[in-house]
């Protein structure tokens, strides 16, 4: 049982912590609450949908797919709204946020409908017996597909110059500037990046949930609470977090009731705002 | 030393008084042809619908005068506003429901709404900046989730249904305000307490505590630093705040007679949010402008699709926040600044 949680809990959570990770990156680099991230794992797992469904392309392909079409929206975003937008306060870039997630829900709703889909999931017939517990072959997909992504992401951040720069700028803006990074550049990788993190997330839970429009705000919602409760910008704030959340979300359902797992992540955003402002990993002298 | 500079600042203040007085009297004009315009509205725009219209902006312009306390007042750019609407609603419904007279109804939806105010605001104002405002719109979520999920008090997604229409019984007059054909009456009565929160949202900026709310809006360690305890100050105006939209849930709940988790969400909230901004935040003009704008527009994209019209809500609010940051109000205040300035 407690085991069977935990299987349950762990695809729950790598999915979260793939848009959380964006989600921080734009955070630390910018200092933008990009919620239009939402929008674009929705529109991941449409572009699943409909690229397996009506054009009968294979599952493995319609990833990548997705990953591209995000990380171009989210770079679109940025060009668009966010850098005309820079000289004003983090509360218009993050109103101006709520307007994309929004307009992008919505434009949804009007074309794609409210019903809800589903994926038909690759390896669903393949189930792993672990000490009593199934494994479907799909959710270990997951599992993988996200630690794959991770593990690449922070090879990305940590050892490409461009990753670096990236975390220069995250770390100390004005420094950064100083030794001649180009802001322009290293805020458009990140938006990049965080786009196809959030694009893969939306086809790999296409599998397992069912979907519709409002998946948008509810995911980034909830990955923005993960982000806070992990520490803002801060990357292992957000894979850790998104592990606890995940784990006592499963938990709550299995043994209090499925409603108030809902909560869960809220709840342990609310707990940690109280005892400790920046979050489990936040840095020090946050720009609380 | 004091006296000359007294002397000095009297001087001063004689030599301004001239302009002064005539935009003392240009003020008290405007004011009381808003008054007239508002007292007038439901005789010239008589059809149900508009009559409608007019009660729901009446509703919005205590809703948007109160969250400019925090946003205009105190720079606190509060995004679950609706929420503590929802609260006072369901508050004041349910006892209402179980008998009580509408006045108990239109004190716990106060209440219920300041304490739910109280109770955000704790964790929430211990940030800065726009991780309030994330925290504040995600609590707003939160509280609709409570709705729905809550059945037992609630009645979830099926919303509550039945609610007593207000019955007031002053001095020997009763009356009862059947709101779903008759709705002159019930505008004047939410004509009269936007009225009231205008008024209260004005002496309030003009007072020690308003002065307060403007050190924290301009620097919150400078305020801190000359003594004012910033933490108690936004978290009063943030109680007070929330209050007044309880009032309002309460107003709306026996206006319509139904009220569900879906007519709290974060949607409304982002409405009123656009509202004050762009009437004006921190104007005396802008909580009046912005709901009157904003409800004509959303009645005039009722042809289109649900769908289609948030998506023009959405491009309207970010053409807003890009051209026009201090709102209509403030845009009208420096073009009239900048035509003085030319005529001198």
């Amino acid at each position: 049982m407690a085991l069977q949680l935990a299987l349950n809990a762990l695809h729950s959570s790598s999915l979260y912590a793939l848009v959380a990770l964006g989600l921080t990156l734009i955070l630390g680099v910018l200092d933008i609450a990009d919620f239009a991230q939402g929008a674009i794992y929705m529109l991941g797992a449409y572009t699943a949908y409909f690229a397996t469904s009506l054009f009968g392309v294979p599952f493995f392909l319609a990833l990548p797919i997705a990953m591209v079409i995000g990380a171009l929206l989210a770079a679109g975003n940025y060009l668009v709204v966010y850098r005309p937008l820079r000289r004003f306060s983090g509360a218009t870039t993050f109103i101006a946020a709520l307007g994309l997630l929004l307009i992008l829900q919505n434009l949804a709703l009007q074309f794609f409908g409210a019903d809800f889909r589903l994926v038909k999931a690759p390896f669903a017939n393949v189930r792993l017996n672990v000490f009593g517990a199934t494994w479907t072959g799909y959710q270990m997909f997951i599992a993988f597909a996200v630690t794959v992504l991770v593990i690449g992401s922070w090879a990305f951040l940590k050892f490409t110059p461009v990753g670096m720069a990236l975390r220069a700028v995250s770390q100390n803006r004005r420094g950064a500037l100083v030794v001649g990074l180009d802001p322009f550049k290293v805020e458009l990788v990140a938006f990049l990046l965080a786009g196809a993190l959030a694009g893969a997330a939306g086809t790999l839970a296409s599998g397992v949930n069912a979907f519709d429009p409002s998946i948008a705000a509810i995911v980034v919602i909830k990955a923005f609470a993960i982000v806070i409760f992990g520490g803002m910008g801060s990357v292992p704030g957000a894979i850790v977090g998104a592990l606890i959340v995940g784990l006592a979300e499963n938990l709550t359902a299995g043994l209090v009731n499925t409603q108030y797992a809902e909560l869960t992540a809220f709840v342990l955003m609310i707990l940690v705002l109280l005892v400790r402002p920046r979050g489990l990993f936040g840095p020090p002298e946050a720009k609380l | 030393m004091r006296a000359a500079s007294r002397a000095e600042g009297r001087l001063g203040s004689a030599e301004r008084g001239g302009a002064d007085l005539a935009r003392t009297r240009l003020t008290w004009v405007l004011g009381l042809a808003v008054a007239a315009l508002a007292i007038a509205a439901p005789h010239v725009f008589t059809s149900i619908a508009a009559r409608h219209l007019l009660v729901l902006i009446g509703i919005n312009i205590v809703l948007v005068a109160s969250l400019d306390l925090l946003i205009g007042g105190a720079g606190l750019l509060s995004l679950g506003h609706a929420a503590f609407m929802g609260v006072g609603a369901y508050a004041s419904a349910l006892l209402v429901k179980a008998g009580q007279p509408f006045a108990v109804g239109l004190g716990a939806g106060l209440l219920a709404g300041a304490l739910a105010g109280l109770l955000v605001g704790l964790p929430a104002l211990r940030l800065k900046g726009h991780y309030f405002s994330v925290v504040t719109f995600i609590v707003g979520i939160i509280i609709t989730i409570l709705m729905t999920n809550l059945v037992d008090l609630t009645r979830g997604p099926m919303g509550l249904t039945g609610i007593p229409f207000a019955k007031v019984d002053l001095f020997g007059w009763h009356h009862t305000f059947k709101t779903i054909v008759f709705k002159v009456g019930y505008y004047y009565l939410v004509l009269a307490f936007a009225a009231l929160v205008l008024l209260l949202r004005w002496r309030l900026g003009r007072s020690r505590f308003g002065r307060a709310l403007t050190a924290v809006k301009g620097d919150e360690n400078l305020a801190e630093s000359v003594g004012i305890a910033t933490y108690r100050v936004k978290l009063t105006a943030f109680t007070v705040a929330a209050a007044i939209a309880g009032l309002a849930g309460s107003l709306y709940a026996h206006y319509t007679a139904f009220i569900s988790p879906d007519s709290f969400t974060f949607v409304h909230s982002f409405d009123l949010f656009v509202m004050n901004l762009l009437g004006g935040a921190g104007t005396v003009a802008g909580p009046i402008i912005g709901p009157v704008f904003l409800t004509a527009l959303s009645s005039g994209l009722k042809g289109l699709s649900p769908a289609l019209a948030h998506v023009v809500h959405g491009t309207v609010l970010i053409l807003v926040i890009v051209a026009l940051p201090t709102g209509i109000a403030g845009g009208v205040k420096r073009a009239a600044e900048a035509l003085r300035g030319r005529r001198r």
